[in-house]
């Protein structure tokens, strides 16, 4: 029993009120304000195989650090990105939310998630589990977490797949 | 008003097209718009190209050790690529010749016999029937060794250096006369491993598009597009200045695809391209900078290049390394990257649909950096979410969208027609289309079966 850090007891309302946010910034196409919430070492990641476990010996459906999601933020508003003319519309669903402690201190949130994604053409469902890595964040202007990782595991990740347009 | 249904009960589809039909389809500078949307055309594609040519079904490290196997397609076939107790590769139809049940469901297996989940109908690896339940129950007349009884196996299944074609034709040219200098691109392949083999390795992507089948081969040799389709993966990374010297965690990668895409018509004008006989074409690369550069001197390259050194000499790796291709295409469904380790196959769904399998290879005897770069490449072209695919997916749609109303008959694929000369092996400016003319030579050859005076691609 080292007990050198007290563990300070999970928000749960907070937890949630976070990953709602979140996902509506991406319904919003606030595509910029969605970046902020990652840490500087956030990862955004969707596996391409079901409970893979290496990021760089398997090929992933989106596997990106900031360096690259800034780049596909600055995509998602070029005047002739083809593929999101018009920009697909998304409505997220979560739900059964767990939380747990995880290390230093950071918030471990697992969701049921729903995609719902309208786009010229037809619609496309996602669904899958969405595990977030939150860490404590510094307030109002920063929000109340900030995200180390976003993973999500589509049921049908090594399935044939059309083409995923917008984060998600 | 409804068609007469003949007495026989039979179908009343009209014939299909003749040979004349087909080939007023295509003239030198332009194609019609039905060899992308007529369903009578793509049935006929099914049965003379994809079940006569020589179409990649496997590559040998997807089915190692005896009693392997792998679900893949032979044109519209559901088809098993297995290899028996021998050692000996099949490619047999994935039906039970009982009552036509899917035998095998998932993806990879390994098994001695395959077991009809129905009613247990045992077939050996090569498609033989071995047993059936209640055996007494048949009629006198049933027997087991009938080859009717049999799982549909291809006639034809030939292997070069480990990637696996089948044809569905008795006979017909060799793999190796099919494959002509494109086995160049597959030795490339192959060479730059330093123990001299490759695995298909890190998962892969099956990605569908509403489109036909050959708008993904002819927009990949292709360089005229770029820099239009990719305008916005082009420009994100533009927007986002880099020093490659900074250490990343993909080491740069996504932003050198994105921003190679943006080479100006007069640096792609520069790029080879090369039409080969019976449909197959390959560009120069153009991946100038950082790590995926032909040049790139890193830690990791380094010693990937000193361990082909050691296998094969300074000379000779030299000049496997000096190969700088992007795709070399070897018509109608395969999709070759040696230089990056990449394949994709083409499967034909409907006239309007197709599904585009891209896989990445590992290097055997190369270092650990080597396959995640290979690994992190497929990411950045070929995922569902790549930046760079969505635009082309999006532009087969846009294609296949603008012809279905019939309103516009003809494509044009003039663009370069007066540069190049001759039949064959035929080089070209990088800002040609004569790949897609040599695409719909062979298409021609196949599908109206004759021989077409020799003219220019």
């Amino acid at each position: 029993m080292n007990g050198a850090v007290a563990t300070r007891p999970i928000d749960r309302a907070a937890v949630e009120e976070f990953l709602f946010r979140e996902a509506r910034l991406l319904d919003d196409g606030r595509f910029e304000d969605w970046l902020a919430l990652f840490d500087e070492d956030g990862l955004y990641w969707i596996p391409g195989l079901p409970g893979q476990t290496d990021r760089f010996g398997a090929a992933s459906i989106v596997h990106e650090d900031r360096t690259v999601l800034r780049m596909r933020v600055r995509r998602l508003g070029h005047p002739r990105a083809w593929s999101l003319m018009p920009l697909p519309r998304t409505a997220h669903m979560l739900g059964g939310v767990t939380v747990s402690p995880a290390e230093n201190g950071a918030v471990e949130a697992v969701a049921a998630l729903q995609v719902a994604l309208y786009r010229a053409g037809g619609r496309t469902r996602y669904d899958g589990r969405q595990t977030m890595l939150l860490r404590p964040g510094f307030g109002p202007g920063g929000g109340d977490f900030r995200i180390a990782l976003k993973r999500i595991d589509l049921i049908d990740c090594d399935g044939v797949q059309g083409v995923m347009p917008v984060p998600i | 008003m409804s068609r007469p249904v003949s007495r026989s009960g039979d179908n009343s589809l009209p014939p299909p097209p003749g040979a004349a039909e087909i080939a007023a389809l295509v003239e030198p500078g332009r194609v019609h718009r039905r060899a992308y949307t007529d369903r009578a055309i793509f049935d006929l594609e099914m049965e003379r190209i994809f079940g006569r040519a020589w179409i990649f079904v496997a590559h040998a490290s997807q089915i190692p050790g005896p009693n392997d196997l792998i679900r893949t397609r032979l044109g519209l076939r559901d088809v098993l690529a297995t290899r028996d107790a021998d050692g000996r590769v099949h490619v047999v139809e994935n039906r039970c010749t009982h009552r036509g049940t899917t035998l095998c469901s998932v993806e990879r297996a390994n098994a001695a016999s395959l077991v009809c989940p129905y009613h247990a109908w045992t077939f050996a690896l090569d498609g033989v029937l071995r047993s059936v339940p209640h055996r007494k129950s048949m009629p006198a007349s049933f027997d087991i060794a009938d080859p009717r009884l049999a799982l549909f196996r291809a006639p034809r299944v030939a292997d070069y250096r480990g990637f696996i074609f089948a044809s569905l034709a008795e006979d017909g040219p060799s793999l190796e006369d099919f494959l002509g200098d494109m086995t160049d691109a597959l030795d490339n392949f192959i060479d730059r491993a330093p123990d001299g083999e490759v695995f298909q390795e890190g998962g892969l992507f099956r990605l569908e598009y509403r489109g036909n089948w050959k708008l993904h081969h002819e927009n990949a040799n292709d360089t005229m597009h770029p820099g239009f389709v990719h305008e916005s993966s082009v420009n994100a990374a533009r927007e986002d200045s880099r020093d490659y010297a900074e250490p990343v965690f993909d080491e740069h990668q996504a932003h050198v695809q994105m921003l190679s895409n943006g080479f100006s018509v007069r640096e792609w004008q520069s790029l080879g391209l090369q039409g080969l006989a019976n449909g197959h074409s390959y560009m120069d690369g153009f991946y100038t900078r950082g790590i995926l550069s032909p040049d790139r001197d890193d830690p990791i390259s380094r010693s990937y290049r000193d361990a082909l050194e050691a296998a094969r000499g300074r000379e000779a790796a030299a000049g496997i390394l000096a190969m700088d291709r992007f795709n070399n295409l070897v018509w109608p469904n395969l999709n070759i990257n040696a230089q990056y380790q990449q394949i994709r196959i083409v499967q034909p769904v409907a006239p309007d649909r197709t599904v585009v399998q891209a896989m990445c290879f590992r290097l055997g005897g190369a270092p650990e950096g080597m396959f995640h770069r290979a690994v992190r490449f497929l990411t950045n072209l070929s995922s569902p979410a790549s930046m760079i695919f969505a635009d082309d997916a999006e532009i087969f749609e846009k294609v296949q969208a603008g012809l279905a109303d019939g309103s516009r008959e003809w494509l044009d694929q003039s663009r370069g027609i007066d540069e190049a000369v001759g039949n064959g092996r035929v080089a070209s400016a990088g800002a040609s289309e004569l790949p897609i003319r040599g695409q719909f030579r062979a298409w021609l050859d196949h599908m109206a079966a004759r021989e077409l005076r020799p003219g220019p691609l």
